[in-house]
């Protein structure tokens, strides 16, 4: 029981980092990015190319793994999202074979198979008979600061706001003043650095495969559809309910079943309340 | 009251609305509204910008529902029915944004709307080409533009062709929104033309429109609303000199 | 339905070309074709589903994996003979697909696309665990009774069916149905302000999309005579359907058909320079490319081209 409740908060806690970068574009323009999860996959081989193939300090692998994500971000922004004026049907075509691209320029660099990341602060902890790697519990750690300073930083700040006013209504944000254009640039940027050091953690958690990015972008899909589009909260609260429930179905059911539920419950939440579970109805 | 018993026959009203009722959260767009319109009438409807003209075309074509209220096409309850199925019962709109289907022509925005209700019918039969070309030649477009996108006409034009697919469904009750905005006096002249003689052929229109001289001609009554209310109905003149309506609606002048 | 000479010609053209083309190549090269054929079955499918409507399918794979799966398992379990098994594949796959109507009531664009991967997804782990006895579990089944031997039967079948799927689907689309659907595409609200069922409409695409996908699944089982959930139920799989159907030209019937085939022959040309999945990163980037520059894909570049040369020569 101890043990499901330890592992359950750490796996949450990383999960509501996947989906914070992921969160941040849909509830701009709804903007549905299937590359999302290339951002990990990314940020995974970057810190595994500088501070495992080179050997340079590992604080000095997650910095560079942040800022290709950011860039990886902004180039998405400039090159695809804005030349499709972020239509609904032709990004997310345009966004799942670039996730492929990418996946397959992985492919050409590092190979086929898998990699083991070593941990980033190595050692573990036994509580009451669960076992707790340094490197996971860092992660909740970690997940937990960057959600509580991104609340503060969307609520309080300028910038942060003027987030939330696009996310609400571009066309009245920019009546207001609102450079949109930088906003959007600014949030891609983010989320793409977020996303990327999520991939650090995630391939750590995990391993370093090229098809890593698929299973975090439906775990952010599930996250923001059943939370509720522009909810930080809702994002937590959901990242919490999914990320129980794959460690209950894995130690009382069967580890194959663990993400039936996440599914089922992307599927009901969609056709009964697609406006998710907390978040704002959309007129 | 608007029904007219003649033994167990009922001569009913093209179109009669009951105490309508439509919120959005705390606001109430359409406040206890009740009107009809006689067949072959005419009737504007008017009022400022936000008075809730637009929220009762969605509600009379069941793209909004009603939280009370009835309302009734040549006497039956059709405030149930979804929108399809109230236009084959004869009652169409145009909406103020047009709303073309971006890559098809003139005619094949036309042929959409001269489609049945019937996949079959849509496999098995062709399209009714002379039909397409009658109706885009009577409201205005001329040979050249049957081929023509709709990014290549003109916003008189896509009103025009708004009109056309409108009238395609085959509608005996016309509501017209905006129909007259953003056009040039001739094209202003040739809608009104078009109205003039559908009105002689016995078509039945609500008409909503900004451009009280354009619409002055057109109707035989008007109803001025606010705030979501009927605030005054009758002949247009009284309707207009009337101080409420002046107030809310002309108070600038 | 506006039937002109040079459809024809150019239909008959296509087939005898087609038919001779075990004479012309090598048996390798066959081998390529008939996935070619296949994937253009696919891609054909996916565009009368999504292609016209804008519901687009993130999660076709879910429907050529309930026509794969019902019938390898009601000829390898029960013996089933083919002729039966394969006409209830069919139908399974059209009821199952009604399950996407259900979202596509009240739901449209990026959220629909997001269920449906859903449902493929969640589809790929319930055929590991339930029943494994029935599917084969994680490893799939393999040992299923095949249609054809050798490649160039193989490639007569494929052939043959893809011809029947892309005419028949081709007469379909000219009809006034395949202007209704584009129609959806372009503005629902304004086919309902038309006076036509959009719900009806939009099930009708499924459904037909589905009689396809099932189709095209079930024929494709019996031609590799294996299953495998993994390479199925497969991001990659579904990326590959729908470059077919967008990079030849969405809404069209010719455009799946050349999507297919440019991009089997594309993957077939890199085998030598790259081996292994690294081959979609070039296979990819012609696509994003292609796709960023005209989201009408190769069809329309194409017809643009020709309307510019003909214009010109009048002029």
């Amino acid at each position: 029981m101890t043990q499901i409740i330890i592992q359950g908060l750490l796996l949450s806690g990383l999960y509501a980092l996947i989906a914070m970068g992921f969160t941040l574009i849909f509830s701009i323009g709804r903007i549905l990015n299937l590359a999302y999860g290339t951002y990990l996959l990314i940020g995974g081989y970057v810190y595994f190319y500088f501070s495992q193939m080179l050997g340079m300090p590992k604080l000095v692998g997650v910095l560079l793994a942040v800022i290709v994500g950011a860039a990886m971000g902004l180039a998405k922004y400039r090159m695809i999202v804005k030349p499709l004026k972020g239509d609904h049907v032709t990004i997310p075509i345009a966004t799942l074979i670039l996730a492929v691209v990418l996946q397959s320029g992985v492919i050409l660099v590092f190979g086929d198979s898998s990699k083991i990341l070593l941990p980033i602060v190595p050692g573990v902890e036994r509580v009451a008979g669960a076992t707790i790697p340094f490197s996971n519990l860092l992660a909740a750690v970690a997940s937990w600061a960057i959600l509580i300073s991104l609340y503060f930083f969307i609520n309080k700040t300028h910038t942060g706001r003027a987030m939330q006013a696009v996310s609400m209504d571009a066309k009245g944000a920019a009546v207001s003043g609102i450079d949109s254009d930088r906003i959007n640039m600014i949030t891609w940027g983010i989320s793409g650095g977020l996303g990327a050091l999520a991939g650090v953690f995630f391939a750590s958690y995990t391993q370093l495969t090229p098809s890593m990015w698929v299973a975090p972008l439906i775990i952010s899909v599930a996250i923001v559809i059943v939370g509720g589009i522009g909810s930080i909260v809702g994002t937590l609260i959901v990242a919490h309910i999914i990320g129980f429930m794959e460690i209950i179905v894995t130690a009382l059911i069967a580890p194959e079943l663990r993400g039936v539920f996440t599914m089922v419950l992307i599927i009901g939440v969609l056709v009964i309340r697609p406006q998710g579970l907390f978040g704002r109805e959309e007129i | 009251m608007g029904t007219i018993a003649i033994g167990e026959k009922r001569m009913s009203h093209p179109l009669e609305i009951t105490n309508l009722v439509k919120r959005f959260g705390g606001l109430t767009a359409t406040d206890d509204i009740s009107f009809h319109v006689e067949q072959g009438q005419s009737v504007g409807l008017i009022g400022p910008n936000g008075a809730g003209k637009t929220t009762i075309f969605s509600l009379i074509m069941g793209e909004l529902r009603q939280n009370s209220g009835t309302i009734r096409l040549y006497g039956e309850d059709i405030g149930g029915l979804s929108t399809p199925a109230r236009i084959k019962r004869g009652v169409s709109r145009t909406y103020q944004v047009p709303r073309p289907f971006g890559e098809m022509s003139v005619v094949e925005n036309i042929r959409v709307g001269l489609m049945p209700d019937s996949i079959w019918k849509m496999i098995t039969q062709g399209p009714d080409r002379e039909r397409e070309i009658e109706l885009a030649l009577s409201v205005g477009f001329s040979e050249n533009d049957l081929n023509r996108r709709p990014d290549e006409l003109s916003m008189g034009d896509l009103r025009k062709l708004e009109m056309a697919r409108t009238m395609a469904t085959d509608p005996s009750v016309m509501l017209l929104d905006e129909v007259f905005a953003g056009l040039t006096k001739g094209e202003i002249a040739q809608i009104g033309e078009l109205i003039q003689q559908m009105r002689r052929d016995g078509m039945t229109f609500l008409i909503v429109s900004h451009d009280l001289k354009a619409l002055e001609p057109l109707i035989d009554s008007a109803i001025a609303i606010n705030y979501g209310s009927k605030i005054a109905e009758g002949d247009y003149a009284d309707v207009i000199s009337d101080p409420d309506v002046r107030s809310s609606y002309l108070g600038v002048a | 339905m506006g039937l002109r000479w040079y459809h024809f010609a150019l239909w008959a053209g296509f087939i005898i070309l087609m038919y001779a083309m075990p004479d012309l190549v090598s048996k390798g090269t066959l081998r390529t074709f008939i996935f070619a054929n296949f994937l253009a079955i696919f891609a054909i499918s996916w565009d009368v589903l999504s292609g016209r409507t804008g519901y687009i399918s993130f999660g076709h794979p879910f429907l050529i994996g309930i026509g794969a799966y019902t019938t390898a398992i009601l000829t390898k379990r029960f013996d089933v003979a083919i002729e039966i098994s394969i006409p209830i594949a069919v139908v399974v796959t059209m009821i199952g697909s009604t399950l996407f109507i259900l979202p596509a009531l009240r739901i449209r664009g990026s959220y629909f696309a997001l269920v449906t991967l859903a449902f493929m997804e969640l589809i790929y782990q319930l055929v590991q665990v339930i029943r494994p006895d029935l599917t084969g579990g994680t490893r799939g089944m393999s040992g299923i009774e095949t249609l054809t031997r050798g490649a160039v039967n193989g490639y007569y079948m494929s052939l043959s069916l893809m011809l029947a799927v892309a005419i028949s689907m081709w007469l379909l689309m000219r009809t006034r149905v395949g202007t209704a659907l584009s129609a959806i595409g372009m503005n629902e609200d304004s086919v309902q302000g038309s006076g036509l069922s959009t719900t009806r409409l939009k099930l009708f695409a499924f459904l037909t999309g589905a009689f396809v996908a099932g189709l095209g699944g079930a024929f494709y089982v019996h031609y590799l005579g294996s299953i495998a959930p993994r390479a199925l139920f497969d991001i990659n799989f579904v990326f590959t359907i729908i470059v077919a159907a967008l990079i030849g030209g969405s809404s069209t019937i010719i455009g799946p058909m050349v999507g297919a085939f440019f991009l089997t022959y594309l993957l077939e040309y890199l085998r030598p320079f790259l081996p292994g999945a690294e081959r979609y990163f070039i296979y990819g980037g012609i696509a994003l490319i292609i796709y960023i520059y005209q989201p009408k894909g190769i069809y329309a570049v194409v017809m643009q081209a020709w309307e510019r040369l003909r214009s010109g020569k009048s002029a």
